[in-house]
């Protein structure tokens, strides 16, 4: 007999509520405060997670309306595994939805960038491709090679200007303005910290172009028609400058 | 020699690799280091390039009626495998039930089943690292009902069955049995001096709730009778590694220091008795 589970199942009921489920391990009215310790200590442990994982959010809402809102979150989506510092996967979208979330309609897309920040942070260890990797190497043979991304890359591209107010806020800016500008925010981890840029529209596309495999004279060619007025060979400059690049990939036939 | 250790911190990254402390070591939770990369592995590397260290898990969920999570086997094997602790430890505890992971260490009735269950995920997890680990004994904060075996006679049989250690946190003794209503001097007096492979010594704090009970907030200095169940214990036992527990209101790095230093001062005191 699963006794066990039995047990685990009526614990669980119990701390979302239902007491009378450990009544055949607790006496009728014992136990209410140590449930209550148990209920504290997992709502404190997902709440403090959140708050960790999602700085910037937690400073443009404040301490009571986060907490609040991540106790809710730990409710209904609780953690999958034992490894925090990866919680809150689902937390920006659920913050879409969230009905008190609505007149904060920026809020979800600077969660989704606190998300890429984490994933940026806790990515593969690689080195990224340096300058001098690429001086030997023939023009047509460069166009023709594809660039790797290295494993901290997140971008994310935006219809506003959200990648600028995450940056402010993330440097405790007072005042914060939202544009209407498109941008894309940047971010990849150098030197053991994670560094962003806000990009335009010619460098999202050399990215993505880079993500999905193109070689490099294609990846120029979506840079040139996302805005023909970017001089591609200081846009390459700058991405190799961050970092973005773990690796060449020469044609090999 | 291994003497008395901190629970290391990402804020005292630098004061760890500065400290010139004899005999310190370090213990951080594995759950923190679960990452493909990133700094704070390799903050862990160079403080374990200098000192000693020891993983304490606190998401294996040992009790619950499930195998341990395979994933969650193979990380910790990999940090096993590059940072090689002197130990390796976890909870007489559940925490993951059907897929969801609650991030604190619950209780179950000690029944013979559950012991059967225990030592099987116990020897999973000792095959998958391919060494021995050490089990804790929890806080405990509910009078269930339906236990076989006292939680001293349940570990011990862990102990007979599988071959483990015993990590024995004297606060959670003394919290347990305040919450409880037992004496906390019979528990630790019979606990098998052999077994026993680590100490923990931690703070606790009253329920803000308002109850009676207290709680391991691991957010306070060490309180005074947990000192002296310390001394009792190591008296009978002799000494062994000891580490400071702090998690919340975390303060400067020295001040733990000073807790840890006082560890080590009484397993010094223990040295020159034996002598």
């Amino acid at each position: 007999m699963p006794e066990l589970l039995d047990f685990q199942d009526a614990f669980v009921a119990a701390l979302a509520g239902a007491p009378s489920a450990l009544s055949p391990w607790l006496a009728p009215g014992e136990g209410e405060a140590g449930l209550a310790v148990y209920r504290n200590t997992i709502a404190k442990g997902c709440v403090d997670a959140l708050a960790a994982n999602f700085p910037t959010v937690l400073s443009m809402v404040g301490e009571d309306w986060f907490r609040a809102a991540a106790a809710l979150f730990a409710r209904e989506a609780p953690p999958a595994n034992a490894a925090l510092l990866d919680y809150g996967e689902h937390f920006p979208a659920w913050l879409d939805r969230f009905p008190p979330a609505l007149d904060l309609p920026y809020l979800a897309g600077i969660a989704h960038l606190d998300r890429l920040w984490t994933e940026a942070l806790f990515a593969a260890e690689a080195p990224a491709l340096i300058a001098e990797a690429l001086s030997a190497l023939a023009p047509e043979a460069l166009a023709r090679a594809r660039l790797a991304l290295h494993p901290s890359v997140r971008f994310a591209a935006f219809e506003a200007g959200l990648p600028s107010l995450w940056v402010a806020a993330r440097d405790g800016a007072e005042d914060l303005d939202l544009s209407e500008t498109s941008e894309t925010l940047l971010l990849v981890r150098r030197d053991g910290s994670v560094r962003s840029r806000v990009i335009g529209a010619a460098e999202t596309e050399f990215l993505r172009a880079c993500r999905a495999g193109q070689t490099s004279a294609e990846a120029a060619e979506r840079a040139a028609l996302a805005d023909p007025d970017v001089p591609l060979a200081p846009l390459f400059a700058a991405l190799l400058a961050d970092g973005v690049f773990g690796g060449l990939i020469l044609e090999t036939d | 020699m291994i003497t008395a250790g901190l629970g290391l911190k990402p804020q005292h990254y630098d004061d760890a690799l500065a400290s010139d402390a004899v005999g310190l070591w370090f213990e951080v939770h594995p759950e923190n280091y679960m990452s493909a990369g990133g700094p704070r592995l390799t903050a862990l590397e160079k403080v374990r390039e200098r000192r000693p260290l020891s993983l304490h898990g606190v998401g294996l969920s040992l009790a619950a009626d499930a195998d341990p999570d395979r994933e969650h086997l193979a990380a910790l094997r990999r940090l096993v495998d590059r940072f090689e602790p002197f130990v390796v430890s976890e909870h007489l505890a559940w925490s993951t039930h059907r897929g969801a992971h609650q991030p604190d260490l619950l209780p179950f009735p000690r029944t013979k089943a559950a012991l059967a269950r225990i030592a099987a995920n116990i020897g999973r997890m000792q095959d998958a690292l391919g060494r021995q680990m050490l089990v804790e004994n929890p806080s405990l904060y509910l009078p269930l009902t339906g236990h076989d075996l006292d939680e001293v006679e349940f570990l011990k049989a862990l102990v007979a069955k599988t071959g483990c250690g015993l990590l024995v946190d004297v606060n959670n003794v003394f919290v347990s049995a305040s919450n409880l209503g037992y004496a906390p001097e019979a528990y630790l007096d019979a606990i098998p001096a052999g077994a026993i492979g680590e100490i923990h010594l931690a703070g606790h704090g009253a329920d803000e709730g308002g109850s009676d009970l207290l709680i391991d907030t691991h957010g306070a200095p060490i309180a005074e009778p947990v000192w002296a169940l310390y001394r009792r214990l190591i008296r009978r036992v002799g000494p062994r590694p000891t580490l400071i527990e702090r998690d919340d209101d975390i303060p400067a790095f020295d001040i733990l220091i000073a807790e840890r230093d006082r560890a080590a001062a009484e397993l010094a005191a223990l040295e020159v008795q034996h002598a």
